[in-house]
């Protein structure tokens, strides 16, 4: 693959049908869970209208120059991760820039926008913050484990490391799926999903009630409004390559918001039900359950 | 030729004549019997150079006029000659030494010197067994008068006690002597050697053991020895020196050389059983002692009996048995008489007084040739001496007795550089404060100076007539010497002939380089260069550092180049003195330079162990030959060069000298050791593997364990940084990480895991080089390395808060810095690997990274700024600089890691079976996928310089608040103290995987060296002090070794 | 005859030797010393003889060329002289020892005398 000047636009083609999906996936989720709670809810269109107030409110305080960065680093993270997976299969217009790397520089590239969303949050001196990043890095260290054990795990099954090639095996039936080629892998990586959407039962790093939520404290405004367009395009694009890798990958639009759609509501669903755990609750929790499914698969496959 | 039956006639006569001057002549007796001293120096070196140079046969000198057997005679060759010089030139500096103590006990005590001498000189030459009985009882009677000239009111008893042992030994020597002559019907050494074997059966072979054991106690072998430590402790310093170097060292043990002629090799194994014994008994006893004179006895007790081992294998050594009994016996002469001469000059018994030296350049020169002349350092003649005996030993495998002199000469370097450590680190006790400890005088410096000046001749001789060439003669190495003479020039001026010098050569050098050597001297030399930059902040003279560091580079440099195992085990000593060295400046680092040294010697003993077992014998021994070392022998060379090489990259299990060496080094050191240092366990490592391959012992695949230990150190060594509160700790463990993910690669033994490990070298000497420096500014302005007590300082140091985000970002592996490369060939490497379970610990460790990573820079840039750091500069320029450089470096090799590595693939392709990387274009493709650094590098930094741009834009008029403007629970903050989330900053992590952090290998090392303390301690005092239990233990020990040799 | 001397020597160096390694006192130890050394020389005196060799004397009976086989060296026995002279040399110095070390402690009790050890 070559890069060619049309795939700016088609890139932002791409980046601009899934912050519109994420902002009504994540309405619509929320309202669900108010749903199950009896309560009435948001409506669907709330999450425009934050984000478009908060773009539109202008901020005259900054902590400095890391502070600044920090949201930067964070929505580049998240669009830099969508654009370097190829979200539709087989269309030359959603490949996007995928011909920069492989899985390895997507597995890596999640940790820019968290490192440079620590930078940033830690210079504005808010202890809340620190301890809050403190926390999230104390976890992902063991949530990502099952994650890369599975894809290790499939790179081996597939032998290859190039997410294009990885969904076009699991091509033609849905029994060739990962998730039923290799369900042990699937599983462990589902169950690392669940450390890194930042829901229950492992959302203690923005803990409302606890750490009045964590990292983003002292964010506020425009700053804030990057973040807010970031939670909405990063799990998506995560999600992508968890629907590439595992779930025979989306041909087209639709089949892409129904995947994403399920996927994300498998932590929804475990997000209601459990309530939260403290943090070395959870590594424990992601080593006794999730990491002996990892190396089973990694020796299985 | 003069006869050199005049070395005795004038020693005797002028003894004698001494007695006629009048008692208070004392001048005149002073100056005719260092005259005498001086012919005899003459006789004896006259004759020495007749046999060295011109090659003359030995000559026998006859006395009454008759041939042997009725008449004694002498004889004189090349051996007698050296050993005389040594005894006459040592008597002769002594006496100097010892002027105002001659002149005060006047003509009485200088002809009881003369005949001390004039004995030993006999001792050496004569071939008969009576008359080496009459030499060695004038020794006594010298011996027991010159141990009077002592100030130490205790040497009376010691004395007493060695007139005790010497009436047990001369009714054994003369027992044996008359029962010898009876079934020989001679009493002439040569004479007797030629009677048949069969006559020293039985009653007759009892009379020799009587004779072997006297002579053999008058080297003072463990544990029939506690009255000889009692004269080195008490005797006066200079005769200590004679004792050691000329009567123990020269006079018995060749008197014993010339015993055993008798026998054969019948009693060889007896000896060289004895001479261990005493070697690893006396060393780990030494451990234990405070007194420096009575730390010199037992080094010379051991010494000495390395020597009789030396004497016992001498069936096997053929033609070098002179070459290695000589380098062994000379250097400890030289080194053992130079440091008593040294503790002359002072007036207090405690080692850690001795850091009196402290700002006397010379004498530290002086005692770190001594030190280095003991412990078998190059490039003096101990160290070809052990490397050749090792060498003889390895053929006939005898590799117990190998393993022995390795565990007691390692034992001997950590109490011989502990001392080291109290010279240079301990302040003088409290009470001795005002006291003058040290009292230079003239004479005693000239005469400590010469012994240096005659050490480094004898590296130069043995360096020539060694089969290797002269190490003396390596550039490097002469450059790094000359800084010793260059120290007075200023730091600066010093810094930038370094500079200079190791541009210089790696421009000379550099067609001499295969690609995977280029990387190497690249990051030695001009990466050595770069660092060297920081050292311009430095000011003053800096005395020590430049002759250490540069023994460091040359030592790394000459590495590179080695072809045969004797060079490149040589390098790996340079270098690993240099860095010791350099280690030990730091201000609290004696404790951890020593472990680092004792480990670092450890390792390089197994090094040395496996290539003389490797070499079989073979001299020049070509490194490339590893890989025809035959089956059974070459997992054994395997593991011992894995283990040693390991040990310098500080594995887990191997690492506990790293995090104190590398914290606690000065600023511009840290990274020398951390960035540079550490890659050359790993080109060791890639030599071994490169030649050796995949080697199997007891069905067990010995990469797979490496690749086990790599993956424990990354995994273990990034959690433990992360618990680190000291900055520069934290980067050590790192090290200890990044070197276990290097290893890892290695061992994976695929193309691919090299290049990952090589990504490693590059990335980890860049990065870390980087870091170190940057900590070591802050922590330079902030006084403190404790990272909680920081916070806040990136917008008072902002150039060197941007080197350590660069640098962790780089070190995480998130793209689009180079650290990503790493990981990427990382996962392509294993896809084709067979091994899948060490890589879970891998996975485990790359998150962990964030956790130190993360905390570095949070902790000290960000946050809260402390009140005391309001007023804080950016870091000194010259820190800065390199800083500067390594950021553009990073970059550029992130945009074009081929520039660096493309030359290396090709260069591995015939070493594996599996495929590199393709370079083509601008992207790199593997088997299984491919990355292009250039576009990722585009992509983000439009995305990221489109979103900045507009955030700069809507939030252009955002003002920098104040620190405390934040919401805080209801309240505002003011204090930073109680603000800056920093100290225990992973207290939920340490509660969740604190149970990985039980310092089981620091207990497991201490508890080893308390157990070899404790040992000594208790062994110690069997030597009771009593004179009465010290003749009953020699006679145990005649009747033991007797048993023992009876029973085998 | 040569049994006589060369028992009697031995019983005098293994009374010498027992007697200085178990009496404390330091006059008696060197006392011991010089039984012993007269037991060692007499030992010297009777094993320096070699059964069936003549006196050295070179004559007619016993040619230079055969002499090293059949004269019994002189030397041994010559060498007693030099044994006891060294023998007398050695115990009077640690005569003078022993005196010293009386001043230096008021004891002659070696056991007092351990100060230097370990």
């Amino acid at each position: 693959m070559q890069f060619e000047w049309i795939q700016i636009p088609y890139a932002l083609l791409t980046l601009f049908i899934v912050i519109n999906y994420g902002l009504i996936m994540n309405a619509l989720v929320a309202k669900i869970g108010a749903r199950v709670g009896r309560r009435h809810g948001i409506p669907i269109y709330q999450n425009y209208f934050d984000l478009i107030k908060n773009y539109g409110l202008r901020s005259s305080i900054t902590h400095g120059v890391m502070f600044y960065l920090g949201p930067v680093f964070r929505l580049s993270g998240g669009v830099g991760l969508l654009l370097f997976v190829p979200t539709i299969y087989g269309s030359v217009m959603f490949s996007n820039f995928s011909f920069s790397g492989d899985l390895i520089l997507a597995l890596y590239f999640i940790f820019f926008g968290t490192l440079g969303m620590a930078l940033g949050a830690a210079e504005s001196g808010h202890p809340h913050a620190a301890m809050g990043i403190s926390r999230g890095l104390s976890q992902v260290t063991m949530a990502e484990l099952p994650l890369t054990l599975a894809v290790f795990s499939i790179a081996l099954q597939y032998q290859t490391l190039s997410v294009t090639d990885i969904v076009a095996a699991q091509q033609g039936s849905i029994l060739n799926w990962t998730l039923f080629t290799n369900p042990i892998a699937v599983a462990a990586a589902m169950l690392s999903f669940l450390g890194s959407v930042m829901r229950p039962p492992f959302d203690v790093v923005l803990a409302p009630q606890e750490i009045p939520i964590g990292p983003p404290t002292e964010y506020h405004s425009s700053y804030l409004a990057l973040m807010q367009t970031n939670r909405v395009i990063y799990p998506t694009a995560k999600m992508v390559i968890f629907m590439s890798l595992f779930f025979g990958g989306a041909t087209s639009w639709p089949i892409f918001f129904l995947k994403i759609f399920l996927i994300y509501m498998f932590a929804v669903f475990v997000g209601v039900v459990f309530p939260r755990f403290r943090v070395e609750q959870s590594i424990r929790w992601f080593l006794i359950w999730a990491v002996p499914l990892g190396i089973l698969s990694v020796l299985l496959v | 030729m003069v006869n050199a039956i005049f070395i005795i006639v004038i020693g005797l006569g002028t003894a004698f004549l001494l007695g006629l001057l009048r008692e208070t002549w004392r001048h005149t007796a002073y100056a005719v019997m260092l005259a005498a001293l001086a012919v005899m120096a003459w006789i004896a070196v006259r004759w020495l150079l007749f046999f060295a140079v011109d090659g003359a046969a030995p000559v026998d000198i006859l006395t009454a006029g008759t041939a042997p057997p009725f008449a004694i005679n002498l004889r004189l060759g090349i051996t007698e000659a050296v050993l005389m010089v040594l005894v006459i030139v040592c008597g002769l500096l002594s006496a100097v030494y010892m002027k105002e103590s001659l002149l005060r006990l006047g003509r009485r005590a200088m002809s009881v010197l003369l005949v001390f001498i004039m004995a030993l000189c006999g001792i050496i030459m004569t071939r008969d067994l009576f008359n080496l009985f009459v030499f060695f009882e004038l020794v006594v009677i010298a011996t027991a008068g010159l141990i009077l000239l002592s100030e130490n009111k205790q040497a009376l008893t010691a004395g007493f006690k060695y007139l005790i042992i010497s009436q047990m030994v001369s009714i054994f020597l003369l027992i044996g002597i008359i029962f010898t002559y009876h079934t020989t019907g001679t009493l002439n050494i040569d004479g007797m050697a030629g009677t048949s074997a069969d006559m020293l059966k039985g009653a007759g072979s009892l009379a020799f053991f009587l004779m072997l054991m006297a002579v053999l106690i008058e080297a003072k072998p463990f544990p029939a020895n506690g009255w000889a430590l009692d004269i080195y402790e008490s005797a006066h310093p200079a005769f200590s020196a004679l004792f050691s170097a000329a009567m123990a060292g020269a006079a018995a043990v060749y008197a014993v050389d010339k015993l055993l002629l008798i026998t054969g090799p019948e009693w060889l194994p007896a000896v060289t059983a004895i001479g261990l014994i005493s070697f690893v008994a006396a060393n780990l006893l030494a451990l234990a002692q405070s007194s420096d004179r009575r730390t010199l006895g037992y080094s010379s007790v051991g010494q000495v009996g390395l020597i009789l081992v030396v004497i016992g294998q001498r069936d096997i050594l053929g033609d070098q048995y002179l070459y290695i009994a000589g380098g062994i016996l000379l250097s400890h002469a030289i080194a053992k008489a130079g440091l008593y001469w040294i503790s002359g000059l002072l007036s207090q018994r405690d080692l850690t007084a001795w850091s009196a030296l402290r700002g006397h350049p010379l004498l530290i020169f002086a005692f770190i040739s001594f030190i280095a002349m003991l412990s078998g350092l190059p490039p003096f003649p101990s160290f070809y001496a052990k490397w050749e005996l090792f060498m003889a030993l390895a053929v006939e495998g005898r590799l117990w007795i190998m393993g022995f002199i390795l565990f007691g000469a390692l034992l001997e370097a950590s109490y011989l550089f502990r001392w080291f450590g109290y010279i240079l680190k301990r302040e003088t006790a409290e009470e001795h404060k005002d006291a003058q400890i040290l009292s230079l005088a003239p004479h005693k410096l000239v005469v400590i100076l010469t012994a240096v000046v005659v050490g480094w001749g004898l590296a130069y001789v043995w360096g020539e007539i060694s089969v290797y060439s002269n190490l003396l003669y390596a550039l490097p190495l002469l450059f790094a010497l000359s800084f010793v003479l260059l120290d007075w020039l200023p730091a600066w001026i010093k810094n930038t002939v370094v500079i200079a010098g190791m541009v210089a050569y790696f421009v000379v050098t550099y067609p001499l380089y295969d690609p995977l050597q280029l990387i190497f001297a690249v990051i030695f030399l001009l990466g050595g260069a770069v660092i060297f930059l920081a050292s311009y902040h430095a000011h003053g003279r800096r005395i020590g550092f430049y002759p250490s560091a540069m023994l460091m580079f040359a030592g790394l440099s000459m590495l590179i180049v080695a072809e045969d195992s004797f060079h490149f085990f040589a390098a790996w000593e340079f270098l690993t003195i240099g860095s010791y060295f350099l280690i030990i400046r730091g201000k609290h680092s004696e404790p951890h330079a020593l472990s680092y040294l004792v480990f670092s010697l450890g390792g390089a003993f197994l090094i040395l162990a496996g290539f003389v077992v490797a070499a079989q014998g073979v001299q020049l021994f070509n490194l490339e030959s590893l890989s025809q070392v035959a089956a059974p022998l070459a997992p054994w060379v395997f593991l011992l060069l894995a283990i040693g090489f390991m040990t310098k990259t500080a594995v887990m299990g191997l690492h506990i000298w790293l995090p104190g060496a590398h914290a606690e080094a000065e600023t511009d050191v840290s990274p020398m050791v951390s960035g540079i240092l550490l890659k050359a366990g790993l080109f060791g490592i890639m030599i071994l593997l490169m030649n050796m391959g995949k080697q199997q012992l007891y069905g067990v695949e010995l990469t797979y364990i490496m690749l086990w230990i790599g993956a424990l150190s990354a995994f273990l060594g990034n959690l433990m940084a992360a618990f680190q509160e000291d900055a520069k700790r934290l980067l050590a463990y790192s090290s200890i990480g990044q070197m276990g993910y290097a290893l890892f690669g290695l061992a994976l033994m695929n193309q691919l895991g090299w290049m990952m490990a090589m990504m490693f070298v590059i990335n980890h000497y860049i990065y870390k080089s980087m870091l170190f420096l940057s900590v070591g500014g802050v922590a330079k302005r902030t006084g403190t390395r404790e990272m909680y007590q920081m916070g806040g300082l990136i917008a008072l140091m902002p150039l060197s808060f941007i080197a350590v985000l660069i640098g962790i970002i780089a070190v995480s592996g998130v793209p689009p810095l180079s650290g990503f490369g790493g990981r990427w060939i990382f996962y392509n490497a294993i896809m084709s690997s067979e091994y899948r379970l060490p890589m879970i610990l891998i996975f485990l460790s790359g998150p962990i990274a964030f956790l130190y990573l993360f905390r570095l820079i949070h902790t000290i840039f960000l946050g809260q700024l402390k009140d005391e750091h309001r007023k804080l500069k950016e870091a000194p320029f010259w820190i800065l600089l390199p800083q500067m450089i390594y950021v553009a470096a990073l970059m550029v090799f992130a945009l074009v890691p081929g520039l660096a590595l493309r030359k290396v693939d090709a260069y591995l392709n015939p070493f594996f079976t599996d495929h590199g990387l393709n370079w083509e274009g601008l992207t790199i493709t593997s088997d299984y996928g491919y990355w292009s650094p250039v576009s990722i590098m585009i992509v983000i930094a439009v995305i990221f310089g489109v979103l900045f741009a507009w955030l700069l834009f809507v939030n252009r008029k955002a003002q920098k608040v104040k620190q405390f403007n934040i919401v805080y629970s209801a309240e505002r903050p003011f204090r930073p103290e109680t603000t800056h989330f920093a100290w225990n900053f992973y207290a939920p992590y340490r509660k969740a995987m604190g149970f990985l952090m039980q310092p089981l290998v620091t207990r497991f090392w201490a508890a080893v060296t308390d157990l070899l303390h404790t040992l000594a301690d208790l062994v110690r005092r069997f030597y009771t002090g009593n004179g009465q239990t010290y003749a009953i233990q020699l006679l145990a020990f005649v009747i033991i070794v007797y048993l023992f040799k009876m029973e085998f | 005859m040569v049994t006589i001397a060369m028992l009697t020597g031995f019983i005098l160096i293994l009374m010498g030797l027992y007697g200085a390694l178990t009496n404390h006192n330091i006059l008696r130890m060197i006392v011991s010393f010089s039984v012993a050394n007269t037991g060692v020389n007499i030992v010297l005196v009777a094993v320096g003889y070699i059964h069936g060799r003549t006196a050295p004397i070179l004559n007619e009976a016993v040619p230079a060329a055969e002499a090293a086989a059949r004269i019994i060296d002189p030397v041994p026995q010559a060498l007693v002289l030099t044994a006891i002279v060294i023998g007398l040399g050695i115990t009077t110095l640690m005569l003078a020892y022993a005196y010293k070390l009386y001043e230096m402690k008021g004891s002659l009790d070696i056991s007092k005398f351990s100060e230097l050890k370990w």
